[in-house]
């Protein structure tokens, strides 16, 4: 019939269109391959950063970025995560470890060309402790003397504050408590230094969120200045020329692409458009791993995931029935054919060589045991335990792992737990409430030592959270914050996670990895557990072997 | 009168007669029905989809004494395995049988389609009509407030019913019945608009009916191919609907599933485990090819002319 | 017709009004506030920090600041991106989803009413199973799987597309295929339906009884009253790609608004929220009202009058 001809003649069209698609194909040159001709690194940096104030920020992605732009006092180096020189040239610590002096490099300069000096340092760090910004990492700082009070507002006068500029570049700290892990605090960027000159022309000091930020106004002391920024869209960072070590720096530019999904995140790396992705789908690592091993890096991370129990909530206020839940958790398949990530199983709750410290107790994978306990407790075979609840927060990830963990203890232990998820406010303000049985948690730690793990447990600690309190757990964390010996601190460190996993007001599950997708073009991208990766270390080439710092 | 009316007011009817006359065939009943039904039987399409879906409805009800396996039974060893002798559609990840569990997730995705669509219908065609014939002043406002319901954010509005009454099925209905009704009632009342100025209808006013009746006798069966036909598109997107909510933590609780929560797990790892997505996905489709089918043979069979060409 | 449509936005000043307002209290009921962070924050860092967005001023003094403020343009900071204004984000953003959002509606249109008439000019044959089967497929396929999909095929394996982006207008086609999809189905069924309903006339037998061409009767008489339904559809069907187009901006890492709009509704980023709901509604009231305008002109009658007329 001739009524069919026009939806014909458009379905021809549509077939047409189609076609037309593959004739403008066959362009092979991705991004990934011409990046790597030109010395430029296309990176997956997960969710749009919030900003790049040093001082306002907290997630990783913003991290990544900060490494870029800014430079502390000492950086880590990428492979040993030891102290290296950034704009100090040199340091010294006095005997009693209370005293820091830090020498400022002489030909240091801003991205703009103006010079540095110890009294930018001063200037940031008050900056940073001053109550009105409400820097939420303001407590990185709290080692120092009198820092706490003054970002409390119990003190006005900075000068009391432990931090003076003898001369242009003599920086003095002085430490409430000797702290062997100071110079680990001072590569996290709450601890840089912003430019002065650039924060006051666009606010006052302890503004937040003025746009002093923005590309074209930004000034930093970091190997790369921020060229350009496009929301949920892209950051290019550009080789900085003043940078003290520019010579070292081998990239012109960084691309950091906002993704927040992991599976488009694959995708991009898949099809040539980033170098680097920020973590892996879980699915795909086992694909990788098999098939191609050379492109996924699984690396232990400074992390655990636990389960947080609130103590105060019956049947969960006996320790014995604590103990029955952490005791009854297989672990090993947990992270084997659960998470899947190459994740360790955690018996405790410090993750193992932190810096050093590894934990000499640990909870049993002991089914009897768990049994025997609850009986004890007045339980036998589950009967008669009130149902708990399990919370975590909406993830299909955390999800799987609480629908093994449920069935674990039901078929372990015979007794019922019941799955709820909330979204992440609502379970962060859950548990701030104490409004729940058992809840999903993890920590990473904020530097590498026990102690940003341990004293998360302290009565009222603000991340304790279950509502546990040790007096004797108390008094080790508070005599392990005024011990100087590196030995004698980790000493008792074991002492004190011993009660803590007797009482098991937590269930540690595992210790996390970093997961990613890297092109073997890739050069100087380091395995560190802080997931560090100073780019004046990066360079790309196509040749030789993947991710080796090349000797020079 | 004032503004919405409008709409029609330029239009003199011309084919009044036909629409008159199709009212009157509704207003006949009985062998408009019985009429119906050989019609509808006569289409074999519609025959079949009637079939699956009433197979389908029986297999749900009887899933707890026929399922191979328990729906939370993990084989964590096992994980995710192809279709095989002992698992007909393959395990999930968590090493769950997965026929079972779709099985099991037709019970939550039949009864949370069908239920909440017909709250959706209810209250939207309800609405729809009533907002189309009284026109004027009320529609405006009526249909000012749909306006304002697509406007406020669903997500924050998820959040505040889970905090409020927790989890529970009921509020799911509640929740998707809200989202799916105003584009109901938008549809159903530009269709009454149109039909309102028309002879028949104005005769029926004249004969001193009740606008109860009117409403019931003549608007609402002349809306019902349109009606019919988006009912067939909402109780597949009331499904998917379902997984998001249940997703966000509002309807069923893990480990009990749903095909909509089922498909967007297989969609994680479609490349991976693909069997994973195909199943669900598969029985999702016919049943929306089944509906879809028994839709458009319903709407043929209640409009007589259709067939007369 | 310029009365009806003054009238209607007048009638849009109390609808955004309720919209702002009752979203303004109902996130501020939503369990959460926009600085919880998994790390416990200092209560001298909570206080300062809602200091700074006027967090802690009564809840009437918040309301009224706002709607000053909202009235002369001014949305607002967002907490959530502490350098950036909602005005700013939302200026950037909605041109993206906006064009996103009519090259979707463009594909569902092309898509669905070609389908549904195709399908309605034969019913219960082959070539009304073809393409109906074919068309509700893009139900069968959410955004985010068929998104996935289609750039798994077209992206990886042929590697005909980008996989994501949104620059050239070769990023463009499975974004908005992907968005529109859903829509093609719905318009496909609704325009089928209308024009069995149609077709079925007697002005339309007269027409032909006139001696026009089929084709005549199909595109002059019929399509106009046929695609009434598909007519009240598009209203709330672009509202609906506009503010639905989180998904599909996710999976191909668009920067356009639906991100933000899901996205501040988890931060609890009270401003984001607020600024986009009211650019929603100011949408779906003129797209509604767009949708009311066209119903006039598709009347069909309106058209047979005009036609016989003519002749």
């Amino acid at each position: 019939m001739s009524v069919l001809s026009a939806p014909r003649a458009s379905i021809a069209g549509l077939v047409l269109t189609t076609l037309l698609f593959a004739a403008c194909s066959g362009d092979k040159n991705t991004p990934v391959s011409e990046g790597t001709k030109n010395q430029i690194l296309h990176i997956g940096n997960g969710t749009e950063p919030a900003d790049l104030d040093p001082h306002v920020v907290t997630g990783v992605p913003e991290h990544k970025l900060i490494m870029a732009f800014f430079e502390g006092l000492v950086m880590p180096h990428p492979k040993t995560l030891a102290p290296e020189p950034g704009m100090a040239e040199s340091w010294s610590v006095s005997r009693d470890q209370k005293t820091y002096t830090f020498k400022i490099r002489k030909n240091g300069k801003w991205s703009n060309g103006d010079s540095y000096n110890a009294n930018d340092v001063l200037y940031s760090w008050k900056r940073c402790l001053s109550p009105a910004l409400g820097s939420e990492y303001a407590y990185m700082l709290f080692s120092v003397k009198n820092a706490e009070q003054y970002n409390k507002g119990e003190l006005k006068d900075f000068a009391e504050v432990g931090v003076k500029a003898l001369d242009d570049y003599t920086l003095q700290v002085t430490l409430a408590n000797p702290t062997p892990y100071f110079l680990s605090l001072l590569s996290h960027y709450s601890t840089w230094p912003v430019h002065k000159a650039t924060i006051e022309k666009f606010g006052k000091v302890d503004e937040r969120g003025t746009p002093w930020t923005r590309a074209g106004n930004l000034v930093g002391n970091g190997p790369f200045i921020l060229k350009k920024w496009e929301m949920n869209k892209i950051i290019v960072a550009e080789r900085n020329p003043n940078y003290w070590d520019a010579e070292k720096v081998r990239l012109k530019e960084i691309h950091f692409y906002p993704v927040d999904n992991l599976a488009t995140e694959e995708r991009m790396f898949r099809s040539g458009q980033i170098h680097i992705t920020s973590t892996v789908p879980p699915d795909k690592i086992e694909v990788y791993a098999k098939e191609n091993p050379e492109l996924i890096r699984i690396n232990p991370y400074l992390g655990t995931y636990y389960y947080r129990i609130n103590v105060t909530k019956k049947p969960f206020d006996d320790a014995r029935v604590r103990r029955a839940f952490a005791m009854s958790v297989d672990r090993k398949t947990l992270v084997e054919k659960v998470s899947k990530g190459g994740e360790l199983p955690s018996f405790s709750f410090v993750p193992a060589d932190t810096a050093g410290y590894t934990p000499q107790h640990s909870i049993p994978y002991d089914i009897e045991g768990a049994k025997k306990l609850l009986a004890d407790a007045g339980f036998p075979e589950g009967k008669g335990l009130p149902k708990a609840e399990l919370l975590y927060n909406t993830s299909e990830g955390h999800q799987k792992i609480a629908q093994a963990l449920q069935q674990m203890w039901k078929v372990n232990l015979g007794v019922e737990v019941a799955l709820v998820n909330q979204d992440w406010k609502v379970y962060l303000a859950s548990q701030k409430a104490m409004d729940y049985f058992m809840a999903r948690a993890g920590w990473i730690g904020d530097y590498a030592d026990p102690t940003t793990f341990m004293d998360m447990f302290v009565t009222g600690g603000g991340n304790n959270q279950t509502g546990w309190s040790n007096k004797e757990y108390d008094r080790l964390i508070r005599q392990a914050a005024e011990t100087g010996s590196q030995e004698a601190r980790y000493a008792i460190f074991q002492k004190a996670e011993k009660i803590l996993l007797e009482e098991a007001p937590i269930i540690p599950l595992y210790t996390y990895t970093n997961k990613a997708l890297i092109s073997p073009d890739v050069k100087g991208w380091e395995k560190n557990i802080l997931d560090n990766h100073p780019y004046k270390y990066v360079h790309l080439s196509s040749e030789g072997e993947a991710g080796t710092l090349s000797k020079k | 009168m004032s503004a919405a009316t409008e709409t029609v007011k330029s239009a003199p009817g011309s084919d009044e007669l036909s629409r008159a006359q199709s009212g009157m065939d509704v207003e006949q009943g009985t062998s408009l029905w019985t009429d119906a039904w050989i019609r509808l039987k006569r289409n074999r399409m519609a025959l079949a989809g009637g079939i699956f879906l009433v197979s389908l409805t029986l297999m749900a009800l009887v899933t707890p004494w026929i399922a191979p396996y328990t729906y939370e039974g993990q084989d964590l060893q096992l994980g995710a395995s192809a279709p095989s002798a002992a698992h007909w559609l393959g395990t999930d990840t968590l090493g769950r049988d997965l026929l079972t569990r779709i099985m099991y997730g037709s019970r939550i995705s039949l009864m949370v389609g069908f239920l909440a669509t017909a709250v959706a219908l209810l209250i939207g065609v309800l609405y729809g009509t009533i907002s189309g014939f009284l026109g004027g002043r009320a529609d405006m406002l009526m249909m000012r407030i749909v306006d304002t319901l697509y406007a406020l954010p669903f997500i924050i509005f998820v959040i505040l019913l889970m905090v409020i009454f927790g989890r529970n099925l009921l509020l799911l209905f509640m929740a998707i019945g809200a989202v799916e009704w105003p584009t109901m009632a938008r549809i159903v009342r530009g269709q009454v608009l149109n039909l309102r100025r028309q002879e028949f209808v104005e005769a029926a006013i004249a004969m001193g009916l009740s606008n109860r009746k009117i409403i019931l006798r003549h608007l609402i069966p002349n809306v019902l191919g349109p009606i019919i036909v988006y009912t067939t598109l909402t109780i597949p997107s009331v499904m998917l609907l379902e997984a998001f909510l249940s997703f966000l933590g509002l309807g069923v609780q893990p480990p009990m599933s749903s095909w909509g929560l089922l498909i967007s797990a297989g969609a994680e790892s479609m490349e991976e485990y693909p069997w994973l997505l195909i199943f669900p996905g598969l029985v999702l489709s016919l049943t929306l090819f089944s509906l879809n089918f028994l839709g458009d043979g319903l709407r043929d069979a209640l409009d007589p002319k259709a067939s007369k060409d | 017709m310029l009365k009806f449509i003054i009238k209607r936005f007048a009638a849009a000043i109390p609808v955004l009004l309720v919209v702002t307002t009752l979203t303004f209290f109902l996130v501020r009921i939503a369990p959460g506030g926009p600085f919880d962070t998994e790390k416990a924050v200092s209560a001298e860092v909570m206080q300062a920090l809602k200091r700074r967005y006027n967090l802690d001023q009564p809840v009437y003094v918040q309301y009224f600041d706002y709607m000053k403020n909202a009235i002369q343009g001014d949305l607002g900071p967002s907490f959530k991106y502490p350098g950036r204004t909602v005005t700013e984000m939302v200026k950037t953003g909605l041109p993206v989803t906006f064009e996103l959002g009519v090259y979707a509606m463009i594909w569902a249109l092309l898509i669905g009413v070609t389908a549904g008439v195709v399908a309605s000019l034969r019913p219960n044959t082959a070539q009304d199973y073809v393409p109906m089967t074919m068309s509700m497929i893009g139900i069968c396929l959410p955004s985010v799987l068929l998104g996935p999909l289609l750039v798994l095929v077209f992206g990886l394996w042929f590697e005909w597309l980008p996989v994501s982006g949104w620059d050239s207008w070769q990023h463009k086609i499975l974004p908005s295929l992907t968005l529109g999809s859903g829509y093609a189905a719905y318009i496909a069924r609704l325009s089928r339906g209308g024009m069995l309903e149609i077709l079925s006339q007697d002005f339309i037998r007269t027409a032909r009884a006139k001696g026009l061409s089929n084709t005549a009767v199909v595109f002059k008489h019929a399509m106009r009253g046929g695609l009434g339904p598909v007519i009240s559809f598009i209203g709330p069907a672009i509202a609906g790609l506009l503010s639905g187009s989180f998904v599909t901006e996710t999976v191909f890492q668009i920067q356009g608004i639906g991100r933000f709009y899901v996205q501040a509704a988890f931060n609890r980023d009270y401003t984001m929220i607020l600024g986009t709901t009211v650019l929603f509604s100011v949408m779906i009231v003129f797209f509604n009202l767009l949708s009311d305008i066209m119903a006039v002109w598709a009347n069909p009658r309106l058209k047979f009058e005009t036609s016989k007329g003519a002749r």
